[in-house]
C-alpha cells in the first residue's frame, strides 16, 4: 500500500507527560476505509494517542502520519480532512444548534450545512435549542453532525457512546455506521466497551498500559486465534503455537493460542474464539511484546 | 472568526460597554457642570494665573460642589483592570473549562491563527473601552488638574496612557492565569490580586526613580513660606541645619517645642537659626515622561505573559 492507502500510520510514537509515559513505542499502520476500533481498559493511552492523531498533542518521541500527511504541521488542508469528536462530545453550550452549525461553517474550509440540517431533523434535534439544554444524546448528536459536515476523510471519535444510555447509544451508531455506509470516511473510534465492537468494526488496536498489545483485521485475527481445551498440564505450553492465555481449572487446562490452533495431542479440543475474549485475553497479558 | 469571537464573548463586552457608557454620561453630566465654573476654560487657570481671585472663588466652589466625585474617582483606576481581566479570564479558561478547545483546534482554523484573532480582538476591545473610559475621565479632570496638577495618585493613574497599559497588563494577567488554572473565576480573581501588589510597588517604589528627582534647599522665610507650584510631585520634604544637613522629624519637634518656649513665632525662630527647607520632586513637565516609563514597563509584562500563553498554547495543552 502507497502512504495514502493508509488512514493512519505511526512510528514509534510516544507521549510523555511530567508523570511518566501515557504511550510508548506505538506503531501502526491501519488502512483507509471501514472502522476501526481503539481498545483498552481506562488510562490505557486511548485518548492519549487520538488526540495525538487529530493534532491537539505533539507526540514526544516519533511521528503521526494522517492520510499520508504530517498532522503536527496543523495546515487548514490537514485539519479539513479529519473530524473529531471528543469525549463528552463538548459544545459551546449557549450556542444554539443553528450557532453551532454557524461555528462549523465559519471554521471550515467546507462545510457541508444542508447535510447537518438534515441529520438533524430527521433526529428530530430543534435548530433554535440552546445546545445546553439538550439531553446527552442529542448533543452527541449535534457534535456528530458537525463533525461529519466537515466531510472528512477520517473521522476520529474519543469514547463516542461511554456516556450516552442504551436507546441513545444504538441510535448514535446507527447513524455513525450509515455515514460509513455512504463511504469515504475512516472511522477511529476508541471504547473501553468490548462487546459492541466485534458488530461495528473492521479492525481492531488494543492498547494497553500506553502499549499496543494486539493490532489487525478483526477477521483475521479471530481466524488466526483458537481456544484449545484438555486435560490440566502445567508444562510444555508452547508446544502448539504462541500461547497468548493459559486458565487452569481443577481439571482442565484452557489455552488461547495464536498461529497453529491444531490440536496437538488426544484429548484437547479447538475452539473459535469471541472478539471479548480475545481482547480480555491480550488485556490481562503483562505489559509487554507486541503482537502484529 | 469574527462572528465566533463577537458570539462568545458578547456578554463581557455588552456588560463592560454598558459600564463604561454609564460612568462616562454621569461623568459627561457633572464635568459640564463642573467646567461651567470655569468661564473661558479651566485652562485658564493652570499653573500661575490660577491665583487670580476669579480662579480662586472657582477653585473653591469646585471643591466644596464637586470633590466628593474627585474622590470617588480615586477609586477608579481599578476600572481598567475591571476591563482587562474580565475580558482576558474566559478567552482560554472558559474553552478549557467546557472542553471545547478540542472542538475550537479540530476545525480548519489552525490553533495558532485561532489565538491570534481572539488576542487581537480582545485586546483590542480592552484598549477601546479603555481609551474610551480614560479620555471622559481625562476631560472630567481638566478643572482638578489645573488646580493640583497631574502628578499625584488620583490623577496620574487615572489619565493619560498608563489606564491603557494597567488594563493590558490585567488582560495579560487573566488569559495566562487562565490558561493555567483553566477556570476563568480564579483567573479572574488572580489578574485583580497581581495588578493591586504590582501597581502598589510600583506606585510606592519604582514610579518616584523613574528619573532623578530635583531637590530645592532654601533658608525658611521669616514670614513663613510662600505656596509653590503645586502641580509638581513633592516626595519628600523637610528641614535642614545651615550645613545641610537634614534634620530627622523628632529634632524638628524639639526645635518647635524650644520656640514654644521661647515663645517665638516658630518661622522667625527656624529662621534665626538658619534652618533651611527642602524639597524633593519631580517637575510637572516629566508628567509624559513618567507616563510613558510606567505604561512600558505593564505593556512589556502583559507582552511577556502573553509569551506565556501562545507558547503554552502552541506547545499543546493537557
Amino acid at each position: 500500500m502507497t502512504a495514502a492507502e493508509f488512514a493512519l500510520r505511526t512510528d514509534g510514537v510516544g507521549k510523555r507527560y511530567r508523570k511518566g509515559w501515557a504511550l510508548r513505542d506505538c506503531t501502526l499502520a491501519l488502512p483507509a476505509g471501514g472502522v476501526i476500533a481503539l481498545a483498552g481498559p481506562n488510562g490505557a493511552g486511548k485518548t492519549t494517542l487520538l488526540r495525538m492523531v487529530v493534532g491537539l498533542l505533539a507526540p514526544s518521541t516519533g511521528t503521526v502520519e494522517v492520510l499520508g500527511h504530517d498532522v503536527t504541521a496543523s495546515t487548514p488542508q490537514t485539519l479539513s480532512r479529519i473530524g473529531f469528536l471528543a469525549q463528552d462530545h463538548p459544545l459551546y453550550k449557549r450556542f444554539t444548534v443553528a450557532e453551532m452549525l454557524r461555528f462549523g461553517r465559519a471554521c471550515n474550509l467546507r462545510f457541508d450545512q444542508g447535510m447537518a440540517e438534515r441529520r438533524l431533523a430527521k433526529l428530530g434535534i430543534p435548530l433554535d435549542r440552546r445546545a445546553g439544554t439538550l439531553s446527552g444524546g442529542q448533543q452527541a448528536q449535534v457534535a456528530l453532525a458537525l463533525a461529519l459536515a466537515k466531510r472528512p476523510e477520517l473521522l476520529v471519535l474519543d469514547e463516542p457512546v461511554a456516556s450516552l444510555d442504551p436507546l441513545a447509544r444504538h441510535e448514535f451508531l446507527q447513524v455513525l455506521m450509515g455515514a460509513v455506509a455512504e463511504g469515504g470516511v475512516t472511522v477511529l473510534f476508541s471504547s473501553h466497551v468490548v462487546h459492541e465492537l466485534e458488530r461495528v468494526c473492521d479492525h481492531l488496536v488494543v492498547l494497553n498500559h500506553g502499549r499496543v498489545t494486539l493490532t489487525g483485521d478483526i477477521d483475521t485475527l479471530l481466524a488466526e486465534h483458537r481456544l484449545l481445551v484438555g486435560p490440566r498440564t502445567a508444562t510444555d505450553l508452547d508446544r502448539s503455537g504462541t500461547v497468548v492465555q493459559a486458565v487452569h481449572s481443577d481439571r482442565h487446562t484452557t489455552l488461547l493460542v495464536r498461529d497453529g490452533g491444531i490440536p496437538a495431542a488426544p484429548g484437547w479440543q479447538a475452539q473459535p474464539v469471541a472478539l471479548e475474549e480475545l481482547v480480555l485475553a491480550y488485556l490481562r497479558r503483562p505489559s509487554s511484546g507486541v503482537a502484529a | 472568526m469574527t462572528w465566533l469571537i463577537w458570539r462568545q464573548h458578547r456578554t463581557e463586552v455588552c456588560v463592560l460597554g454598558l459600564l463604561v457608557g454609564v460612568f462616562g454620561i454621569a461623568l459627561l453630566v457633572l464635568g459640564t457642570q463642573a467646567h461651567d465654573l470655569f468661564p473661558g476654560g479651566p485652562a485658564r487657570c493652570t499653573g500661575e494665573a490660577g491665583v487670580s481671585d476669579a480662579c480662586t472663588a472657582s477653585f473653591r466652589r469646585l471643591d466644596a460642589e464637586y470633590g466628593y466625585v474627585e474622590n470617588l474617582l480615586a477609586a477608579f483606576y481599578l476600572v481598567p483592570v475591571v476591563i482587562g481581566a474580565f475580558l482576558g479570564a474566559p478567552l482560554l479558561a472558559r474553552e478549557l473549562e467546557e472542553g471545547t478547545w478540542q472542538l475550537a483546534w479540530t476545525q480548519a482554523v489552525p490553533r495558532m491563527r485561532w489565538l491570534a484573532a481572539k488576542l487581537a480582538a480582545l485586546a483590542g476591545v480592552t484598549v477601546t473601552l479603555t481609551a474610551l473610559f480614560t479620555a471622559v475621565l481625562t476631560w472630567f479632570r481638566q478643572p482638578f488638574d489645573a488646580w493640583e496638577g497631574s502628578f499625584q495618585y488620583d490623577a496620574f493613574d487615572l489619565e493619560g496612557l498608563v489606564p491603557v497599559a494597567y488594563a493590558l497588563f490585567a488582560f495579560g494577567v487573566a488569559t495566562a492565569a487562565g490558561a493555567i488554572l483553566r477556570r476563568s473565576l480564579p483567573a479572574f480573581g488572580i489578574a485583580f490580586g497581581a495588578f493591586l501588589a504590582a501597581r502598589m510597588s510600583v506606585a510606592l517604589l519604582a514610579r518616584p526613580a523613574y528619573a532623578t528627582p530635583l531637590t530645592t534647599m532654601e533658608p525658611v522665610p521669616a514670614g513663613g513660606s510662600e505656596d509653590r507650584a503645586v502641580a509638581d510631585w513633592m516626595i519628600e520634604h523637610g528641614y535642614a541645619d545651615a550645613t545641610g544637613r537634614r534634620l530627622s522629624w523628632t529634632e524638628y519637634d524639639d526645635l518647635k517645642a524650644a520656640a514654644d518656649r521661647a515663645g517665638t513665632n516658630l518661622n522667625q525662630f527656624l529662621h534665626e537659626r538658619g534652618i533651611q527647607q527642602y524639597g524633593v520632586y519631580h517637575p510637572a513637565d516629566r508628567f509624559w515622561t513618567f507616563q510613558l516609563t510606567e505604561a512600558a514597563l505593564f505593556i512589556a509584562v502583559a507582552a511577556a505573559l502573553i509569551g506565556v500563553v501562545v507558547w503554552r498554547v502552541r506547545r499543546r495543552m493537557v
